[in-house]
């Protein structure tokens, strides 16, 4: 860490915490290897023997249902020298083969046979799963319809990570939605972007931002309404429709309602998941961000999204309704700026608007000149919170190194 | 070493027709003592026609809800104790009771997050029920997925209590019944097959089967529990590790009166050497008898409880010799490969049998 006294700050990280490797390593070694991680949705893997991989912080871990219909999670790399055993996605295993020597494991991760064991390996003499060889067990759990792996066998309960942000997550019912996918196999949204993974994080959990940047793009959400808050390390956030888009939401929305949400609680629930997923739970849609940090300054985002499990008519129907509706008159699509759509500023989309600002950010983190003036006590509460809780995972990590 | 004590019969209720529930008094002084686990049992000594015998019977009253002890007794054909419990027993009646026991059990915690599959047959519904409200009850994100097996619906024991439970917990609590000889009613021939309230036929490997594929774990943490009579379990067992359920998220208690005997008869009058509490007792085998009779005859005390090979109160470590178990419900194939042994269910097939108490 730059120990200059000079060095110039956030609000609570040092510049250096969004701009060096040596804090990008201590993230990915502290943070992002001893904490549940987000590796996808229910649904990735909906069979026995089907699998999926993913990285994990510093760990790649693998996912595989066994015919009980139970997940389980391995470090994917074989105990003889550590060769990858199984690539992205898959299906139908019964045992998991090492391409490089042929060591096979059962699902339940023992070593169940290699080649020329009596010539090669006499002294493994004791049944191959007593010899200390099997597969590295991780943890996965499954939450609000999602997978989460931690690298650890023996972490704590995913509950006792996310269980206190529970009672401020939307009564939305994932498992009830289907995938929004105009490609099959590709998610809603993906884009590397020029910034620091904490950029984007603050940037979701800003709530002060929301009627400037977004004045013209998020404006059917009634953010003088907004309440937020942390849980543990997690943020919350809910704000309800505007009165306008409230009293026309069922023709308005621009996808079928949702239909576990009830009418009283209809609205956006936004949480941040510690460390990198948000949520978006909104009145039609329902969206996984997931920030995957790539190097200090820059982070891939994917977001996944869930709508209601209901024919292309009826989809059809929905959006001949929002486009007749007065409602989209007056709120949602209107860029900041005149001018261009190739302009992010003038696009009339969120998302545009919000790489832009992050990037922009990211850019002047290099100036010398460059630190945080002030703060807004409530509208960058969660900046600053969210930081804290950064350094205290980091302080955390670093004393039981 | 066998310590009773005497506790008062507060409340009796037939479950079914066959079945009766007995509450027990548990004066404040003996609450630590009787404090217990779901899944755990009672033994109970009674004398009857002149002899002295115990049962075990399992809890079916959750150590987490402020309720009087409670276990579940359905009567056997000729059994001499569940008959005697169901005829004779009445309120205000003394019960020599031996503080809960069992290696069957599950450790409730607050924070936990887990699927627990229960299987229960008949009256191995009682552990089953202690198991299923504790969990309910103070595992709030913990699942419970269970199914039933019983001859008819008017075998099934707890019905109502179970009725309720899946009102009180719809969220979080999946629960099936099979019936293997269903009584047909006439209102069965306008319902759909779908609308059924049960499934037939007993529980067994398709059936468990049909039930995990169904209602796949939710909570990955999953753990089974199976309880029932006779081949219940191992059928259930086999089922699981067919599909890929591994051995040690797998817990079964076994009831009732299934006896895997194949008749070996043992070496007759065979010279028994035992260390016992810190003494060497030396005895001659009868005819027939098991190590554990054995001693009894000859006034020692050594521990035991259910003398059926399912509890392992009466464990020790064979030293010399070799015994047949009659039935072994208890002890795994590790512990027996470690020379541990039932010494309710051994007898000698060696002239001489050496064995030690730990």
């Amino acid at each position: 860490m730059n120990m200059d006294k000079q060095q110039n700050w956030m609000h609570e990280l040092p510049v250096a915490a969004y701009t060096s490797k040596e804090w990008f390593d201590m993230e990915m070694k502290h943070i992002f290897s001893k904490t549940w991680q987000f590796a996808g949705l229910v649904e990735d893997v909906p069979n026995p023997g089907d699998f999926i991989s993913v990285q994990a912080g510093l760990n790649n871990i693998f996912i595989v249902k066994g015919r009980d219909h139970r997940l389980r999670a391995f470090h994917n790399m074989c105990r003889h020298r550590g060769t990858q055993l199984l690539r992205a996605v898959g299906k139908g295993k019964k045992a998991i083969t090492c391409p490089y020597h042929d060591w096979t494991y059962d699902l339940e991760g023992k070593l169940i046979s290699l080649p020329k064991q009596e010539e090669e390996f006499p002294e493994l003499k004791k049944p191959l799963h007593e010899c200390g060889l099997n597969l590295h067990e991780a943890s996965v759990d499954i939450f609000k319809g999602m997978l989460f792996v931690h690298p650890d066998k023996d972490a704590p309960s995913i509950m006792d990570f996310f269980g206190s942000v529970v009672p401020y997550l939307g009564p939305h019912i994932v498992e009830e939605l289907v995938e929004f996918q105009e490609k099959e196999g590709e998610p809603f949204y993906a884009k590397e972007i020029n910034a620091n993974w904490k950029i984007i994080v603050e940037n979701y959990i800003d709530h002060y931002h929301l009627a400037h940047l977004h004045e013209g793009t998020l404006n059917m959400y009634d953010h003088a309404k907004a309440e937020f808050g942390w849980e543990g390390s997690h943020y919350w956030f809910y704000e309800p429709l505007v009165p306008d888009y409230l009293a026309d939401v069922k023709n308005a929305a621009p996808y079928p309602l949702i239909d576990s949400v009830p009418m009283e609680k209809i609205g956006a629930y936004v949480p941040w998941l510690f460390p990198n997923i948000g949520i978006t739970e909104g009145e039609s849609t329902w969206s996984t961000f997931h920030a995957i940090p790539l190097t200090p300054d820059r982070t891939l985002v994917v977001i996944r999204t869930k709508v209601m499990n209901l024919s292309e008519w009826e989809f059809t129907k929905q959006y001949t309704k929002s486009a007749m509706s007065k409602v989209w008159q007056h709120y949602g699509n209107r860029g900041k700026y005149e001018g261009d759509a190739s302009d992010p500023m003038a696009s009339g989309d969120f998302m545009a608007e919000d790489v832009y600002a992050c990037e922009q950010q990211q850019k002047s983190l290099q100036s010398p000149m460059f630190s945080v003036g002030a703060q807004a006590q409530r509208g960058e509460f969660a900046v600053a919170q969210f930081q804290r809780v950064v350094k205290e995972w980091i302080e955390k990590g670093k004393a039981h190194e | 070493m066998s310590n009773f004590f005497p506790l008062k019969v507060i409340e009796l209720e037939n479950t079914t027709k066959d079945s009766v529930v007995v509450s027990f008094d548990v004066s404040q002084d003996l609450y630590e003592t009787f404090d217990y686990k779901p899944g755990q049992y009672l033994t109970l000594r009674f004398n009857v026609k002149g002899e002295e015998v115990r049962r075990s019977y399992s809890l079916c009253s959750s150590p987490m809800l402020e309720e009087p002890l409670r276990i579940g007794v359905k009567r056997v054909k000729d059994g001499l104790v569940s008959n005697h419990i169901n005829d004779q027993l009445k309120v205000g009646d003394t019960v020599n009771v031996m503080p809960p026991d069992g290696r069957f059990f599950v450790d409730i915690a607050k924070e936990n997050y887990k699927t627990y599959y229960l299987f229960a047959a008949g009256s191995g519904i009682t552990p089953i029920l202690s198991i299923l409200k504790s969990v309910l009850y103070t595992e709030e994100h913990s699942f419970v997925h269970m199914l039933f097996g019983n001859r008819n619906e008017e075998s099934i024991m707890f019905k109502e209590e179970l009725k309720k439970l899946q009102k009180a917990y719809p969220d979080r609590l999946l629960l099936k019944h099979t019936l293997s000889r269903p009584k047909s009613e006439w209102s069965d021939l306008w319902t759909s097959k779908k609308e059924k309230r049960h499934r037939k036929g007993r529980v067994d490997a398709a059936c468990v089967k049909w039930f995990i594929n169904e209602f796949p774990p939710y909570a990955q943490n999953a753990e089974y529990y199976i309880c029932g009579p006779g081949t219940m379990i191992e059928n259930t067992k086999k089922a699981l590790q067919e599909n890929d359920v591994p051995d040690n998220r797998i817990f079964t208690e076994s009831f009732g009166t299934a006896t895997t005997d194949d008749g070996s008869k043992g070496f007759d009058n065979a010279r028994l050497v035992a260390s016992l509490d810190g003494e060497i007792v030396k005895a001659t085998i009868p005819e027939g008898k098991t190590l554990l009779r054995t001693l009894i005859e000859a006034g020692k005390e050594p521990p035991y409880s259910c003398e059926g090979g399912v509890c392992a109160t009466c464990i020790c470590k064979l030293k010399k010799g070799k015994v047949h178990m009659k039935n072994n419900l208890a002890l795994d194939d590790k512990e027996v490969s470690q020379g541990y042994i039932l010494s309710c269910q051994s007898v000698p097939l060696t002239p001489e049998v050496e064995i030690a108490y730990e």
